[in-house]
């Protein structure tokens, strides 16, 4: 047997000239882990603040959506492990130093919690629902007295969820587009926005609608001045970050990140959501849609350009 | 809602200049005209490809076009434009109260007999585009912009034609 120690990544054709390992099942992993974090955080948000029935599709509509977007994430992330049948490992470890280890044991803790809640919900969607099991319908009662403490969970979860989402990337520090922290907020954001935007799509009431365009708008807002200091923190850094920036600055990647990602996912719906709340006729779903595109965008921009970025050897 | 009916259309006078300051604009900024059919020649080339990368072989419209547009047919300043007019079209429907879903046309034809006709005209118009090399933004008023004499003879073509013809179709309008 011939024996080879390698010392450097630069023989693996997946590494190197640029890495190309994550494909579609990342950025859509990234996407609906996002936005079940945003629409679960706007529902634990409203039911504490006793909101519950002036945002009833908030609170107990939309976080239908969480469970269904988590579980096609999982499968999505399933998908891209190259040894599947091993992936209970990651549960029979605690690394606080590996995002990894962060999002395993987060998605192990909201995935049910959202589960719960939708179930102590179920009669918004079927009025006349029956457990049918005695200990279900106890369990029920127990779970709605201690309500208040699953919605603070889930609230402090789903933000751990939309942060996650970006420092799994920006742990990476062999790709400097990836390695910013702003994209753990930036990310958080996005999905917050695309929360509100389900919202917007899911609900009936005039005032509900009229308030999330509200806070999707101070969202956007927010993601926009994250985006300029993302840029401006590369821009200042060393060679290595600013050929990174150059991906969106002039390089390949400029086109698609500010139409698809800033112009019509997060500018465009801002626009149009400023028109509605000053009383002009827009069809709700244009805003809502164009901002759940422009975050898809957002992580598959994200995901591809920064396995293309490389430290300049 | 701002205003229970829809705001007036603007001068057609008024709306043709400022679409020459577009054009103008367009020559500046991206250092070339305007134009609508080149979009779809895009897609089309695009999606042709993508199903049947040997019937783009075999077919030298489509090779060319390939050929000419090194990366994607879709990284295309027209791909891009088409965009920004449907999202213009959109914000400028909306700010005039004019957004709603209806098929407009004569009271005396049906919305299906109106749709049946505009995709026989869009296809006639299609082919037509693609012989006489540009629409009426791409050939005709992009080149006459250049003092094209090509875009004075598709210009008298398009419209000349539409003139002569418009008698026997009077019927789907007035």
């Amino acid at each position: 047997m011939k024996e080879e120690i390698i010392v450097s990544g630069r023989m693996n054709q997946m590494i190197d000239p640029h890495l190309n390992i994550w494909h579609w099942e990342i950025p859509l992993y990234l996407f609906l882990g996002g936005l079940a974090a945003g629409v679960l955080f706007f529902a634990a948000l409203f039911f504490i603040n006793g909101k519950e029935n002036t945002y009833p599709t908030a609170v107990r509509k939309a976080p239908f959506i969480a469970p269904i977007a988590l579980i096609i994430g999982l499968l999505a992330l399933f998908f891209d492990l190259r040894h599947k049948l091993y992936f209970w490992q990651l549960y029979t470890h605690i690394r606080l130093m590996s995002p990894m280890s962060w999002g395993a044991w987060t998605l192990m803790i909201i995935t049910p919690i959202s589960f719960i809640w939708c179930a102590l919900n179920i009669r918004e969607l079927f009025p006349k629902w029956d457990w049918n099991y005695e200990w279900i319908k106890e369990t029920e009662v127990f779970l709605r007295k201690y309500q208040l403490v699953l919605a603070w969970a889930m609230m402090i979860y789903a933000m751990i969820l939309g942060i996650y989402t970006g420092i799994l990337l920006s742990a990476f520090n062999a790709r400097p587009l990836w390695n910013t922290s702003i994209l753990g907020p930036l990310f958080l954001a996005s999905g917050l926005s695309a929360g509100a935007s389900v919202t917007i799509l899911m609900s009936k009431i005039k005032k509900e609608r009229k308030r999330f365009a509200e806070i999707d708008l101070i969202v956007i807002g927010i993601e926009l001045f994250l985006i300029i200091h993302m840029f401006m923190g590369f821009l200042a850094s060393t060679e290595v970050q600013v050929d990174a920036a150059g991906l969106f600055l002039g390089g390949p990647y400029t086109m698609a990140f500010w139409i698809f990602v800033v112009i019509l996912g997060m500018l465009l719906p801002a626009i149009l959501e400023i028109m509605e709340i000053r009383k002009y006729h827009i069809p709700a779903f244009a805003p809502a849609i164009l901002v759940l595109f422009g975050s898809l965008m957002l992580r598959f921009i994200f995901v591809y350009a920064g396995q293309v970025s490389r430290w300049l050897y | 809602m701002k205003e229970k009916t829809p705001k007036k259309y603007i001068n057609p006078y008024l709306g043709g200049v400022l679409l020459g300051l577009v054009l103008l604009a367009a020559n500046f900024i991206s250092g070339r005209g305007l134009g609508a059919s080149g979009a779809i020649k895009s897609c089309v080339v695009t999606a042709v490809t993508t199903i049947s990368p040997s019937a783009t072989e075999s077919s030298d419209f489509l090779k060319e076009y390939g050929k000419a547009h090194a990366g994607s047919p879709m990284k295309n300043w027209l791909v891009f434009e088409m965009l920004g007019v449907i999202v213009g079209g959109f914000l400028s429907g909306a700010w005039a109260g004019r957004l709603n879903f209806k098929v407009e046309h004569s009271p005396k034809i049906t919305s299906r007999k109106r749709l049946i006709m505009a995709l026989s005209g869009g296809i006639l118009f299609g082919f037509g585009s693609q012989l006489g090399r540009g629409c009426t933004s791409g050939s005709a008023l992009s080149g006459m912009a250049v003092l094209s004499l090509g875009g004075f003879i598709t210009m008298m073509a398009i419209f000349g034609t539409a003139f002569g013809l418009a008698y026997f179709f009077r019927k789907n309008w007035i």
